[in-house]
């Protein structure tokens, strides 16, 4: 670029141009033979962003549709910069705002918020004859030319009409100021409605101007990052493009990686407080009463990666997105081969290409649901491809299509769980509790029992796995109306400290066997799924179900003599023998801590009774606090029965402050007809580590020893009574029929006096007919 | 660390210029995941003029992860453990509601806002709530008598220790049923700390 002095103080020129060289540093010298050639770029920055409008050809015919869906579109942009400030709608890399209009195609939409127009570039010539004789020389151009002709003309021809104006004297500074404040209000060219309307072919230039233009502001101012709370140069923040909040990258690569590392993914969202809430609001406000739709909360994979996040981690984010969202849909199905399990294609869920996720509409989906409540069963429906591995199978037998006509086959045969497989299922039998709308095990690190789940967001009560109405989530731990409780009643903070191997305790959660005293809501009747069919669909099945069937594929359609109850979906022999012999297990740990001596009757359940020896105190036989029990953490290995894959461990009762756990029990036996141990002692050793697995599917549960507990050989019989029990065919079986004839079967050092059981044959009488609730009158239950 | 630099600014900020009825000071100086509250009772408020002592901490990973307070002194409120544990539920403190841009200041407007405002809807003490919203003036008498009883004088910040076992039921049934009659908590343990206005210890 040329420079030039202008030190000729007699010459008018030299005397204008010196001075505006001063006041425009940024004056350029096109010509470097001419030193008054001058150039400068004058930007066009509106004082308030226009909507610029590209017209298109095929405009004639405005869809009046399509007109109303674009005032909602301008409005939302207004509201954008209304929060955000420079940076917002169209950012970076183009963003939603732009992409949005390209695809919608139809011309009407083709508008844009534009803050920041292409600068006018001004070329002044002051001739030898200048000022005197001749106005200067003034060619105006815009890279590109969005201006028309004849705007171009009339700013040109300001020129030498403010020159006749002065009198024929200096005109540059007083021009280029001109130009100036013409650039304000975008010459004149914007029409009462706020749009400006630019030949459609400069579209492209126009708006990477801005974003340019946006993105070189936003760079040079400085914001306090709302996270770690310094403040930081626009260069290192970014811009939340929905929303407008500015964090620094640094805070924001952070938060994002390690939440997407932990698969927290309601958590990718914007870190202000209130800000979903905000927008919502403002949504609402600007469309009117129109079908509140929630604004999206989520972040798009191609804003992490403007963030920018790495790509592996944006990689997995999708994946799990799209993993979270197949997994929430009861509905989807997975390709059964083992090394696959791809989901299969569905309309609804699109597998996503790339790093894009195929957002979908929700209000979409809603309509398909409840369209498709009594949708007619058709054969080709069973058909699934693999969108993984393009394996067509049949949704039902999951074996290769057979084709509509075929008749599913029967499933193969099972195979064996691995030892690892086998822990896996024990420990989130053990430590987790399954949602009660996806089934997704959840483990509580602390807090209170106040659950949501991570992938659906249901509220729901870790103890028992019930539902929680999301209005008022603590009354299932307090007092319902009427006066109702559930077995959670003022449980609220057990296991505050969290749930798993190393907190030491445990409880027979949801996922487990029966909890000691759950109660009605709790998973007391899980654990008797088996045998009572109007018990609630088993939350306790869920998860392992699932798991089962994906380890072994195992999807039996069972046309055996299991379905003559009714019950719960057939998991074929080996399940319900599993849950036999959970439960039996569960009836042997409450014999744990307890000592020889003295029987007494409890109701343990809505429809067990545990009836206990050796207990020191008298009275009623409650543990001490209501519903704190000291049951033994019974562990090991309960009586396999026949065939069965794994035994249930078992899980300590705990108590709510009450750590006395029980110590050495052993032994169970009940009413029910499975012990064959009709009157002899069922093994209950003081030392009985050893948990031989009992072919006879015997209920010989040992219980793993306490530290504090009271220990004692200790019987425990739990009657489970009446019409809802099954009897195991294995056993001899009680005749409920006939409760008169109800046989107790007790570990030895056990007597039950006459009055007692007498008792325990009116529970049995009333239970039969419904009404076991009269016993109890002055109870919990 | 950034955690380490952030909880320092926001500590400079709450000491230098503190929001009203808050004052905060650190148990000790090395550690700045621990601060001690005390929440003067707004005027407005049933339980002014009371002084309440909080145990504010804060994660490692703060600020991705909330902090956790509980309350020192006890207080009859329905979104306050009434208990030795003073847990407090607010929805800002839940972890899938927090966002790392909330700042301590404002959980520490909010808490002192419950006070004001309690929320019977989202209670932890049931029956208190049934109280504050059937029987208003009970409910005051009560919480009055709490402020009387435990949030006068000096603002003791020793935490509850892990709930006392069981040996009989009597103390134990007044924490668990949330059903404590000041007349009758004032009772019991009028023998071993009459006149101390700092929270009796637990029974032993």
């Amino acid at each position: 670029m040329a420079s030039f002095n202008y030190d000729d103080s007699d010459s008018p020129r030299d005397t204008e141009l010196s001075s505006l060289v001063a006041i425009y540093p940024e004056i350029q010298h096109p010509r470097s033979d001419d030193p008054y050639a001058i150039a400068i770029d004058i930007p066009v920055n509106p004082s308030k962003p226009v909507l610029v409008y590209f017209p298109a050809a095929a405009d004639s015919n405005p869809d009046p549709r399509a007109q109303g869906t674009l005032q909602q579109n301008g409005a939302s942009h207004v509201n954008g910069s209304a929060s955000g400030g420079p940076l917002n709608g169209t950012d970076r890399v183009g963003g939603a705002g732009s992409a949005e209009g390209a695809g919608a195609g139809a011309g009407a939409l083709d508008r844009h918020e534009v803050a920041h127009l292409p600068p006018v570039h001004l070329e002044i010539i002051f001739g030898p004859d200048y000022p005197a004789e001749k106005p200067p020389v003034i060619t105006i151009s815009a890279d590109p030319p969005w201006l028309s002709k004849d705007t171009i003309k009339r700013l040109e021809d300001d020129g030498p009409r403010l020159w006749e104006e002065m009198g024929r004297d200096m005109v540059g500074f007083t021009y280029i100021d001109h130009i100036q404040q013409a650039a304000e209000n975008v010459f004149e060219l914007v029409d009462e409605k706020g749009t400006l309307e630019v030949d459609p072919q400069h579209r492209i230039a126009i708006m990477d101007y801005d974003i340019r233009a946006r993105r070189a502001a936003f760079e040079k101012e400085t914001f306090n990052c709302m996270v770690c709370l310094d403040p930081k140069k626009g260069s290192v923040c970014h811009k939340m493009i929905d929303c407008g909040h500015v964090f620094c990258v640094e805070c924001l690569q952070d938060y994002y990686n390690n939440a997407i590392k932990e698969g927290d993914l309601a958590s990718v969202r914007c870190l202000a407080p209130n800000c979903t809430k905000e927008r919502e609001q403002a949504a609402v406000s600007s469309s009117g009463n129109k079908k509140r739709k929630k604004p999206k909360t989520y972040i798009s994979p191609s804003e992490l990666l403007q963030i920018p996040l790495d790509p592996e981690t944006v990689k997995r984010y999708v994946t799990l997105k799209y993993k979270t969202e197949l997994e929430s849909d009861k509905n989807t199905i997975y390709c059964p081969r083992q090394w696959c399990n791809g989901a299969a294609r569905s309309k609804k869920h699109k597998k996503p290409q790339g790093l894009e996720l195929n957002e979908h509409d929700e209000d979409e989906e809603e309509e398909e649901e409840t369209s498709g409540v009594s949708k007619p069963y058709n054969a080709t429906d069973l058909l699934a491809i693999c969108e993984d591995c393009n394996f067509a199978f049949c949704s039902r037998c999951h074996q290769s299509w057979h084709g509509e006509f075929v008749r599913c086959q029967a499933p193969r045969k099972n195979e064996e769980l691995t030892a690892e497989e086998i822990a896996s299922l024990e420990y989130m039998k053990l430590h987790t509790t399954p949602c009660p709308t996806c089934a997704a095990p959840a483990q509580k690190t602390h807090g209170c029992n106040h659950m949501i789940c991570y992938r659906c967001q249901t509220h729901f009560c870790y103890l028992c796995s019930a539902w929680l109405d999301p209005g008022n989530p603590y009354q299932h731990f307090n007092e319902m109306p009427g006066g109702r409780i559930t077995g959670c009643y003022q449980r609220l903070w057990e296991l505050e400290q969290g749930d798993g191997d190393d907190v030491g305790l445990g409880f027979e959660g949801g996922a487990g066997a029966a909890p000691p005293g759950a109660g009605r809501a709790g998973p007391a009747a899980a654990a008797a799924a088996a045998d009572a069919p109007e018990a609630p669909p088993g939350f306790e099945g869920l998860p392992e179900q699932r798991l089962m069937e994906l380890l072994m594929a195992d999807m039996g359609e069972s046309d055996d003599e299991e379905d003559d109850f009714g019950g719960p979906p057939p998991f074929g022999d080996r399940e319900l023998d599993r849950q036999l012999a959970q439960r039996i297990e569960a009836e042997a740990q409450n014999g744990a801590g307890r000592g020889v001596g003295e029987v007494a009757i409890a109701r343990e359940g809505p429809l067990v009774l545990r009836i206990d020896g050796g207990r020191g105190g008298g009275g009623r036989n409650q543990p001490a606090a209501g519903r704190g029990r000291g049951g033994g953490a019974a562990g090991g290995a309960a009586a396999a029965a026949p065939n069965g894959p794994a035994a249930g461990g078992g899980r300590g009762g705990r108590g709510r402050g009450d750590n006395a756990r029980g110590g050495q029990g052993a032994g169970g036996a009940n009413i029910r007809g499975q012990h064959q141990n009709r009157g002899g002692a069922p093994n209950n050793r003081h030392n009985n580590r050893n948990n031989h697995p009992n072919h006879n599917g015997v209920g010989a549960g040992a219980a793993r020893g306490g530290r504090n507990g009271g220990g004692g050989v200790g019987g425990a019989v739990r009657g489970n009574v009446g019409g809802r029990a099954r009897p195991n065919p294995n056993g001899p079986r009680m005749d409920f029929d006939n409760p008169d004839n109800v046989q107790v079967n007790v570990p030895d050092g056990i007597r039950l006096d006459p009055q007692q059981e007498a008792w325990i044959r009116q529970f049995v009488h009333l239970a039969l007919e419904d009404q076991e609730d009269l016993l109890f009158d002055d109870d919990d239950w | 660390m950034a955690s380490t630099k952030r909880i320092a600014k926001e500590f400079a900020d709450c000491t230098t210029a503190p929001p009203p009825g808050i004052s905060i000071t650190l148990p000790s100086d090395a550690d700045l995941h621990t601060w001690h509250v005390t929440v003067t009772a707004p005027p407005n408020s049933v339980y002014a003029p009371g002084r309440f002592g909080l145990i504010l901490k804060l994660p490692t990973d703060y600020p991705f992860k909330p902090p956790t307070i509980n309350f020192t002194t006890r207080i009859y409120h329905p979104n306050i453990t009434n208990d030795s544990l003073g847990n407090i539920c607010l929805g800002l403190l839940k972890s899938e509601n927090w966002k790392p841009a909330s700042k301590i200041i404002s959980v520490l407007e909010a808490v002192r806002n419950i006070l004001v405002e309690p929320m019977p809807d989202d209670a932890l003490e049931q029956r208190i709530a049934d109280e504050y919203r059937r029987d208003r003036p009970e409910f005051e008498k009560n919480a009055r008598a709490y402020v009387e009883r435990y949030a006068k004088g000096s603002v003791n910040f020793v935490q509850a220790p892990p709930p006392p076992e069981k040996k009989d039921g009597a103390p134990a049934g007044a924490t668990t049923t949330g059903a404590v009659n000041p007349g009758r908590a004032a009772g019991r343990q009028g023998g071993a700390s009459s006149g101390s206005a700092s929270r009796p210890a637990p029974p032993a």
